[in-house]
C-alpha cells in the first residue's frame, strides 16, 4: 500500500511542474503579437519533445497577445506525434526529422491531396560536455570524438586527443564516455554526425538508440549532464542548454573546413545556413551537411519541424506559425538554448507560412 | 566720499547698492539652482537606481527560492527534464542578478547600517547556496527536502527580511532626497523673491532719482536692467515650479507605483511557488496558509488594487488565485491528478498560463511606470541644465547696465 502511495506520488511529480514547469516562471515584458494580427479559435499539435520548450513559450506568448486564441501542444515524441497527425489528430505535428516514404504518402492522403509542408522552426545545437582536470579549452575532430565515445581512446592523454590539442597538458585520467540510455533525437543526431564525418573511426551507423559498446548510460539530457558533472574524466553529448545551465565545459568540434568550431549562435547559424533544401515551393525539408566545409560552422546541430497540410489550414494556426517564424518569435526562444534561424531560412519559412492555404 | 549727501555720492550709493544686490542675487541663485540640479541628479543617478535595485533584489531572492523548489521537486524525473533545465536556467539568471544587485548596493551604501545589512545578506546567501547545493545533490531519498527546508528557512527568515531592510532604507533615502530638493527649491524661490524685489526697488528708485535730478524721463539702460530682473524673477519662478511639479507628479504617479509593483511582483512570485509547495509538501496546511497570507494583501486594497495603472495585473492575479483555490479544492478532495493538471497546464484557466499572463501584465505595468518616470526625470534635468546660464548672466548684465546708466551722469560732475 505504501509502495503504491509512493508510486502515485511519483506519478504526480512526473506531471507536476511539467512541460511548462509550473507557474513560477519569469518572462520579459515582450508579447507574442503576430505581425499579421491575431486569429481566434483553437488548434492543437503533438510530437517532438526536443521542441517542447520553444512551443510552450510561443503558445504562452501568443495566447497572452491574442485573447481569443487557444493553442495546445502535447510532447509525445516525434514518432507518436507524426502517427497521430497522419491519423487525423490535431492540426500539426512536431518532428525531429522530415517525413519519408510511406509516411509522406499517408500525409498527402491525410491532407486531402494538398501538399505536406515541413517548416523548420526550431534549431538546437548539441554540445560535447566534458569534465577533466586542468583542461578548459578542448578541441576534438569527429574521429577523436568517435574514438572517445566508443571506448577506443581510453586515456585523456591518448595521442589522438593530444594531436587535436597541441600544447595542452592532458592528464592520464581514464576517458569515461556517457551516453543516453533512452531513444532520443539527440543520439540520432550525434550518431549520424559521426557516421558522416568520423570515417572508419565510427562503424556503428546512425540511429536514435546508442549503438557503441561500453560507457555509462544515463537517462535524458539531465541524466547525462549529471553524470558528466560528477565524474572525473567524463565526456558526453547533451543539448546545448543543459551544458550551459550546468556550467559544463564544452569542446570545440572539428568541421569540414579544418577548423575547431566553438558552440556559438553564429556558428550554429552558419551550419544551418549551409543546409540544402531539396523540396519545392513551401516545403522546407533541410538536408544538413554534417561535413560542411563552411568556415566557422558548428557541425553538430539538430533542426526540428512543424509539419502541416498546405491547404485548409486554420487561420489561427497560420497566425501562430507566422509569429513563431518571425524575428521576435525566434528571439523569444533563444533564452532556452535554441538558436534563432538564419535570416534567409527564417524568411523562407515566413513566406511558406504566408503561402499556406 | 561715497556717503556724502551730494548728488554724485548719492548716485554712487544707488548704483553700488543695485550692483551689490545683483551680485547677491547672482551668487545665491547660482548656488541654489546648482544645488537643485545636483539634487535632481542624485535622485536620478543614485536614489532611484538604489531603490529600484533594492526592489529587484527582493524580487530576485523570492524567485530564486521558487526555482530551487522546482528543481528539488523535479529531481530524478526525466519527464520533468524540461522544467528542471528551465528552473536551473532561471536560477542561474536570478543568482547573477542578486550578485550584481548586492555589489551595487554595497558599492553605493554609506558606511553604517545599510552596508552592514548588505554584507550580512552576502554572508547569508553563501549559507543559502550551501543548503541549496546539498538539496540538489542529495536526491529525494537522501534528504533533499530536508536540505531544501533549511535553505528556504534561511531565505525567508534571514535573507528576505534583510532585503526588506535594504529596500525600506533605499525608499526612505529616496524620500529624504526628494524632501531635501523640495526644501532647496523653496529656499531658491524665497531668495529670488527677496533679493529680486530688493533689486527691483533699487533700480526703480535709481530711475526716479535720475529723472528728478537730471530731468531725464527714462534712463534706457536702467529700464532694460529693470525689465531683465523682472523677467529673471518670473522665469525663475516658472522653471522652479515646473520642475517641482513635474518631479513630484512623476514620483506620485510613476515612481511610487513602480516600486509598489516591484514589491507586489516579488510577493506574487513567492505566493505562486507556494501552490507547488502545497501540492508536494507533507505539510500542506503551512503552504495553504502561507499562500493566503501572501496573496491576500495583493488584492485587498493595500497591494495591486491600490496601485494606479495595475488594473489588468490585479485582474490577472485574481484569475491565478481562482486557479490556486481550484487546485487546493481538487487536492483536498483527493483528485490529485486533476489538481496537478490544473497546476501545470498552459490552457486558459490553468495555473502555468494564468501566472504567465499575470506576470506579463505586471511587468508591462511596471515598465510603463518606470519609463514615464525616466522621461520626467530627463525633462527636468534638461530644463535645469538650460537654466544654468540665466541666474549668472542676468545679474551680471544688470551690473553692466547699471554702470552704463550712471556713468554719463557721474561724468557731468568731473
Amino acid at each position: 500500500m505504501r509502495a503504491r502511495a509512493a508510486a502515485t506520488a511519483a506519478l504526480s511529480l512526473t506531471v507536476l511542474l511539467g512541460a511548462c514547469g509550473g507557474p513560477a516562471r519569469t518572462v520579459a515584458a515582450g508579447d507574442g503579437t503576430p505581425a499579421a494580427g491575431c486569429a481566434a479559435g483553437s488548434v492543437s499539435g503533438q510530437g517532438s519533445s526536443a521542441q517542447t520548450g520553444a512551443l510552450h513559450t510561443w503558445i504562452k506568448r501568443y495566447q497572452v497577445a491574442c485573447p481569443d486564441a487557444a493553442v495546445s501542444y502535447a510532447s509525445v515524441g516525434s514518432g507518436a506525434g507524426v502517427r497521430a497527425f497522419l491519423a487525423g489528430t490535431g492540426d500539426f505535428a512536431g518532428s525531429d526529422s522530415p517525413l519519408t516514404g510511406a509516411d509522406a504518402a499517408r500525409a498527402a492522403q491525410r491532407c486531402g491531396g494538398a501538399p505536406v509542408v515541413h517548416l523548420p522552426l526550431v534549431a538546437g545545437p548539441v554540445a560535447l560536455a566534458y569534465n577533466v582536470a586542468g583542461v578548459d579549452a578542448l578541441r576534438l575532430r569527429p574521429a577523436t570524438v568517435a574514438a572517445m565515445l566508443s571506448g577506443v581512446a581510453t586515456r585523456w592523454n591518448d595521442p589522438l586527443i593530444a594531436a587535436d590539442n597541441p600544447g595542452v597538458a592532458l592528464p592520464a585520467t581514464p576517458v569515461r564516455p556517457v551516453h543516453r540510455s533512452d531513444r532520443s533525437g539527440t543520439t540520432d543526431n550525434v550518431t549520424r554526425f559521426l557516421a558522416a564525418t568520423a570515417g572508419p573511426a565510427w562503424r556503428f551507423g546512425g540511429g536514435s538508440t546508442w549503438p557503441a559498446p561500453g560507457g555509462t548510460a544515463a537517462k535524458g539530457s539531465t541524466g547525462v549532464s549529471a553524470v558528466v558533472a560528477r565524474t572525473d574524466g567524463a565526456i558526453g553529448y547533451v543539448e546545448a542548454s543543459y551544458a550551459r545551465f550546468h556550467h559544463l565545459a564544452v569542446a570545440r568540434i572539428g568541421n569540414g573546413a579544418g577548423e575547431y568550431a566553438e558552440l556559438t549562435d553564429a556558428a550554429v547559424t552558419r551550419a544551418v545556413d549551409e543546409a540544402r533544401i531539396p523540396g519545392t515551393g513551401g516545403d522546407l525539408r533541410l538536408e544538413l551537411d554534417h561535413a560542411t566545409t563552411a568556415a566557422g560552422a558548428y557541425p553538430l546541430v539538430l533542426v526540428t519541424y512543424e509539419i502541416v497540410c498546405g491547404a485548409r489550414v486554420p487561420p489561427l494556426l497560420k497566425s501562430f506559425l507566422a509569429y513563431a517564424a518571425s524575428e521576435a518569435g525566434q528571439r523569444d526562444v533563444a533564452r532556452l538554448g535554441y538558436t534563432p534561424l538564419p535570416t534567409g531560412l527564417r524568411s523562407r519559412v515566413a513566406t511558406a507560412v504566408a503561402g499556406l492555404g | 566720499m561715497l556717503f556724502r549727501s551730494e548728488t554724485p555720492a548719492r548716485l554712487r550709493r544707488w548704483a553700488w547698492s543695485a550692483a551689490l544686490t545683483s551680485v547677491a542675487l547672482l551668487v545665491s541663485l547660482s548656488l541654489l539652482t546648482a544645488t537643485v540640479r545636483e539634487q535632481v541628479r542624485v535622485i536620478g543617478d543614485v536614489a532611484v537606481p538604489r531603490a529600484a535595485t533594492a526592489a529587484e533584489l527582493y524580487f530576485a531572492l523570492s524567485d530564486l527560492d521558487a526555482q530551487v523548489a522546482r528543481m528539488v521537486l523535479s529531481a530524478g524525473d526525466d519527464a520533468l527534464a524540461g522544467s528542471r533545465i528551465d528552473a536551473l536556467g532561471t536560477y542561474d539568471e536570478r543568482g547573477r542578478q542578486i550578485d550584481e544587485d548586492l555589489q551595487r548596493l554595497v558599492a553605493t551604501a554609506d558606511a553604517g547600517a545599510g552596508r552592514d545589512t548588505a554584507l550580512r545578506l552576502l554572508h547569508g546567501l553563501a549559507v543559502y547556496r550551501q543548503w541549496v547545493w546539498q538539496a540538489l545533490t542529495a536526491g529525494p531519498a537522501t534528504g533533499a527536502l530536508g536540505y531544501y527546508t533549511q535553505a528556504t528557512n534561511v531565505l525567508h527568515l534571514q535573507l528576505l527580511p534583510a532585503a526588506q531592510e535594504l529596500r525600506d532604507a533605499a525608499e526612505d533615502r529616496l524620500a529624504e532626497t526628494y524632501a531635501a530638493k523640495q526644501r532647496t527649491t523653496v529656499l531658491t524661490v524665497i531668495a529670488a523673491a527677496v533679493l529680486g524685489a530688493a533689486l527691483l526697488v533699487l533700480l526703480v528708485g535709481l530711475q526716479v532719482f535720475l529723472a528728478r535730478r537730471f530731468r531725464r524721463v527714462v534712463n534706457p539702460a536702467l529700464a532694460a536692467a529693470t525689465l531683465l530682473v523682472a523677467a529673471l524673477l518670473t522665469a525663475t519662478g516658472v522653471v522652479l515650479d515646473a520642475q517641482e511639479r513635474r518631479l513630484e507628479n512623476a514620483r506620485g504617479e510613476s515612481l511610487l507605483p513602480y516600486l509598489a509593483l516591484a514589491r507586489a511582483r516579488a510577493v506574487s512570485y513567492d505566493a505562486a511557488a507556494d501552490t507547488g509547495r502545497f501540492l508536494l509538501s507533507a505539510d500542506r496546511g503551512h503552504y495553504r496558509d502561507d499562500f493566503t497570507r501572501k496573496a491576500g494583501p495583493l488584492t485587498d486594497g493595500r497591494g495591486l488594487t491600490g496601485i494606479p495603472g495595475s488594473g489588468e495585473a490585479a485582474m490577472r492575479w485574481l484569475a491565478y488565485r481562482r486557479v490556486h483555490e481550484r487546485i487546493v479544492a481538487l487536492a483536498d478532495s483527493g483528485r490529485r491528478e486533476e489538481a496537478v493538471a490544473a497546476y501545470t497546464g498552459i490552457r486558459r484557466g490553468e495555473a502555468a498560463f494564468d501566472f504567465y499572463a499575470y506576470d506579463v501584465a505586471i511587468s508591462r505595468a511596471a515598465d510603463e511606470r518606470k519609463r514615464t518616470f525616466d522621461v520626467a526625470l530627463r525633462d527636468t534635468t534638461t530644463l535645469l541644465r538650460g537654466w544654468a546660464v540665466a541666474p549668472v548672466a542676468v545679474p551680471g548684465l544688470v551690473i553692466l547696465l547699471v554702470a552704463a546708466g550712471v556713468r554719463r551722469r557721474l561724468a557731468e560732475y568731473r
